[in-house]
């Protein structure tokens, strides 16, 4: 069937039109944090009556404005600023997924068939992580440091990156493309989430430590605006404990996958041996989260090392090393 | 430490995460076990899962020189590649196995100790775990307040009431259960642990698998030209790699002719030149004298004969000539294969030999352009399809070296013993010809036809491992799904004829966080169970003021607490589910 060239245009439009919204709503978050101070004053009621009985907790609390700034804490966001960024969020990530599913529609195919639209769709999966967290687990501060790393790759993906619609090789025409792919991007997305957060805790955890040692700590401005160093890692484990069955069924399936089109389950294809090195690393996070004296700072080095894994996989792999995978699809 | 204390702490030790490394049977845990055998406790967990940490980082490392370097199983031409542009290095290279990484002596012991420290975790695991499954809860602590999570309330009803109301409670969110004097203690969530040693051991399966298609399986290949065909035997497959114990004989007898090759491309457009389709009707018999059957062989479409998957993971052009030498005898008349150099536009080289010609011995190394196009006085192939086919051809003649010991590669010529013969540069059409000079003969592009290349592989392993790769992730799934939890209530008559109600919980690995909102639910329905009255806070004194409040244990981010129960989550010593231990031990 003949590309629908007036989608991919609508696609194309949606998907630039995303990156805008992101980009404001970006700015948002960073108003939030720059002029929201109520978050800061109020000392968490829901916190007070959790260390009831025990003495005051003594690290400084800052509590996400949503908890800090009622007596009842909201699953919404507060303030205008904050309010603005996740509609704005909200909205980009709807054009978003619109402009997936317009290229789908133009392509008569899944719409993750080259770079450009697997860096469109896992974008996308980590706003909506992020939307769902911000949720979920209240976690409204996580907005400005994901929506950076996104609005950069979307703005690459658009410009450097950009691949015309078109149909795929035969090697890509299998519905496996559908259940392999999809999970590799629903995966990367949550690690993407989960490696931002992993910073944060880096970040936070250090500003503490520098704080409670009498330092001076840079970072103390931001880290003001961030839940407590153990509140970031258990967010982060969280992300892990999702992605990573999710990992572990993509790279199966992508076996299987591969056993239909080579003849082989495994064959030690460059992007093989490095979804399997991620996977490893990852492994090696979970495990380092099981043992007491590897906990905080080393297992979130480790999850960033597999975190690093994982972008080299996407990007160094297509861009450095020849594999069977056609899926670099680089013009 | 007080006696309480202690008391309250013995069911702790056995409840902490890093048990779960612990190769041998956990030593009971007792008050008197002393500073040092708790030290080696848990030296004895850090060394274990240290040794599989450092291994599986090991593992990683290893893999990463197999990604980077070329491998003679995934791309030999690109290892000899290397060689001509490192010839220093690649040699050294060789002796490290760095071409042959995942065959390397090195990589199989990195994941054969990998495996070894595993079986020799799961396995004492696995006997421990059935141990406790028959065993009951341990008894209550003493101090219930004591535990990472509690609550207090009084109640109206009578203490045997008030048990026994709990008890059902408990066993009907399916807890098991022991109860003794004042006191339940129930735990629930040992599928967590089912769960994590279904997973390692299905790696241990997953790995036996692979052994089992290495030993029993095998893999081949064959370029085959339409119109012909072969039989699965060794000696018709042009490359063959059987496992260790796989004999000629153990071959599936079937055979296979290449009706014909069609491939789409799509013409127009940014993707001007890419594949749409491949198709390779054929013709199959299981075994000689089986019926002829059809298949239409095409990418992610395997022919499955017997068990064997034969796939189609190639193809190209095979030109056709017709050469007659000096005296006059047709030497050669056929389609030999050219591999493509671009696989866009297919562009393909190819060489010809015609060792039996006289007086001297012709070689001819070519190129085939389907659509060959101008460009700038040099011939391209502008297209994949064969629109406008051409072939140039240099020739040679004297002694192709083919009788030496080793045997010569049909793709390549030896150009060392023959001299180029002087024809005037010039791409053929089919049916054109090139006469020879010095009356050496004649050569005619009669035309073309194309080639598939096929994988035949037979993998006994596979079903195994496909079956051990899903009982992995159901095991994850669940071990991650289920985390193992232990709640407690405690009764007690007050002097006000009430019955004073503790409840209190703790869970192990809940790293991810959420036993305490379980608990707080629970703990309501305790009270709502008992028409319970929540006491001030005041009410239960807690001991000491070392403790450190742990805010991640206060769970599920900010969410309200629920007035009547006062939840409350401290650091309790070796506790795994606080955050406390974690920083105090950072
Ligand atoms: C092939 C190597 C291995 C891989 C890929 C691997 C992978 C994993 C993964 C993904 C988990 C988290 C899933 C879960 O909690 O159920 C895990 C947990 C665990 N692994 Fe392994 N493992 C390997 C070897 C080992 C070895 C050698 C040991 C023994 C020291 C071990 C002991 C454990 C323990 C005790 C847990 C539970 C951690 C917890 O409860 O949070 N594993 N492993």
């Amino acid at each position: 069937m003949p590309i629908n060239t007036g989608l991919a245009d609508t696609s194309n439009a949606l998907l630039f039109s995303t990156v805008i919204l992101y980009a404001l709503a970006m700015l948002c978050y960073a108003c939030d944090f720059a002029f929201a101070k109520e978050r800061v004053v109020a000392e968490a009621p829901a916190l007070v009556a959790v260390g009831a009985g025990g003495p005051p907790v003594q690290v400084p609390i800052s509590v996400p404005a949503d908890a800090a700034s009622r007596a009842t804490p909201s699953r919404w966001p507060t303030g205008v600023w904050l309010r603005a960024a996740f509609g704005l969020t909200c909205i980009g990530l709807f054009c978003h997924v619109l402009a997936i599913l317009a290229r789908g529609l133009a392509e008569h195919r899944v719409p993750w068939g080259n770079m450009y639209e697997f860096l469109a769709a896992i974008t996308c999966m980590a706003v909506l992580v992020l939307v769902a967290a911000s949720v979920k687990y209240r976690a409204y501060y996580m907005g400005l440091f994901v929506l950076v790393p996104v609005v950069f790759a979307l703005g690459l993906d658009l410009t450097v990156i950009y691949t015309p619609a078109g149909s795929l090789v035969p090697a890509l025409q299998s519905y496996w493309i559908a259940i392999h792919v999809t999970a590799m991007i629903i995966a990367s997305g949550l690690f993407i989430f989960g490696a931002v957060v992993t910073t944060l805790y880096l970040v936070a955890d250090r500003s503490q430590r520098r704080i409670a040692a009498g330092q001076p700590s840079w970072s103390a401005g931001i880290v003001d605006h961030l839940p407590k160093p153990a509140i970031l890692d258990r967010l982060s484990y969280r992300s892990i404990l999702f992605g990573f069955p999710v990992w572990t069924f993509g790279v199966m399936a992508g076996a299987i996958w591969a056993d239909h089109a080579w003849g082989r389950y495994w064959g030690w294809d460059p992007k093989e041996t490095w979804s399997f090195i991620t996977w490893v690393v990852y492994a090696m996070f979970l495990h380092a989260r099981a043992t007491a004296g590897w906990r905080g700072r080393r297992a979130a080095w480790i999850h960033l090392i597999g975190f690093g894994c994982l972008m080299f996989n996407l990007i160094g792999v297509n861009l450095w090393i020849t594999g069977l995978h056609s899926y670099a699809g680089m013009p | 430490m007080t006696t309480a204390e202690d008391d309250a702490l013995t069911t702790l030790p056995p409840y902490s995460d890093a048990d779960l490394s612990d190769r041998e049977a956990p030593a009971p845990a007792g008050p008197r076990l002393g500073v040092l055998g708790w030290l080696r406790w848990t030296w004895r967990q850090l060394t274990s899962m240290r040794t599989a940490l450092i291994l599986l980082f090991l593992l990683a490392l290893a893999s990463v020189p197999g990604s980077v370097l070329p491998q003679e199983g995934t791309d030999p031409a690109a290892v000899s590649q290397y060689y001509t542009a490192h010839p220093g290095l690649a040699p050294l290279l060789n002796d490290l196995s760095l071409f042959n990484v995942f065959s390397a002596p090195w990589f199989a012991a990195t994941y054969l100790l990998l495996f070894a420290s595993l079986a020799g975790c799961v396995l004492p695991r696995t006997v421990r775990l059935v141990g406790q499954a028959r065993q009951l809860p341990p008894r209550a602590p003493r101090n219930l307040a004591r535990l990472p999570f509690s609550a207090s309330y009084v109640t109206q009803q009578q203490p045997e009431q008030a048990m026994a109301a709990a008890s059902k409670l408990l066993s009907r969110r399916h807890y098991r259960l022991q109860t003794g004097d004042g006191w339940v203690s129930a735990e629930k969530g040992y599928l967590r642990e089912v769960g994590n040693l279904i997973f390692h051991i299905a790696l241990l399966a997953l790995l036996f698998s692979v052994g089992i298609g290495g030993i029993w399986g095998y893999k081949a290949n064959r370029l085959l030209i339409v119109g012909q065909g072969f039989a699965n035997t060794p000696t018709d497959l042009d490359v063959f790699h059987p496992g260790r114990l796989v004999g000629p004989s153990d071959l599936q007898p079937f055979s296979i002719n290449l009706q014909s090759f069609q491939a789409k491309y799509v013409t127009s457009g940014p993707q001007l030149d890419q594949p749409i389709s491949y198709a390779a009707p054929l013709t199959y018999r299981t075994a000689p004298g089986a019926p002829l059957r059809h298949y239409t062989l095409q990418v992610n479409h395997p022919l499955v004969v017997d068990s064997v998957s034969v796939y189609l993971i190639g193809h190209g052009y095979a030109p056709e000539f017709k050469i007659t030498d000096g005296t006059g005898h047709v030497q050669f008349d056929g389609p030999v294969p050219f591999i493509p150099v671009d696989q866009l536009s297919l562009t393909s080289e190819g060489v010809i030999k015609v060792p039996d010609a006289k007086p001297a011995q012709l070689g001819f190394a070519g190129i085939f352009l389907p659509t060959a196009v101008d460009v700038n006085g040099e011939l391209q192939s502008a297209f994949p399809a064969a629109l406008f086919p051409r072939v140039s051809l240099v020739s040679y003649a004297g002694n192709l070296g083919m009788d030496g010991p080793v045997a010569q590669s049909v793709y390549q010529l030896d150009t060392k013993g023959l001299h180029q013969l002087p024809v005037a540069p010039r791409p053929l059409a089919p049916g054109q010809s090139i006469k020879l000079p010095d009356g050496d003969g004649t050569l005619t592009f009669t035309g073309y036809t194309q080639w598939v290349s096929l994988a035949i592989t037979y993998d006994p392993g596979q079903l195994p491992a496909l079956i051990s790769g899903i009982l992995a992730l159901l095991g994850l799934i669940l071990s991650f799904l289920v985390r193992r939890r232990r709640v407690f209530v405690r009764v007690q008559p007050r002097a006000d004829g009430g019955t004073a109600v503790v409840v209190g919980g703790l869970a192990r690995s809940d790293a991810a966080g959420g036993f305490e909102a379980e608990f707080t639910d629970l703990a309501q329905q305790f009270l709502d169970l008992h028409d319970g009255t929540a006491l001030p806070e005041a009410a239960d004194p807690r001991p000491g003021g070392d403790d450190e409040a742990a805010d991640v244990s206060s769970g599920d981010e900010f969410v309200p607490r629920k007035s009547a129960v006062t939840a409350q989550a401290r650091a309790a010593g070796p506790d795994p589910a606080s955050a406390g231990r974690e920083e105090s031990e950072a």
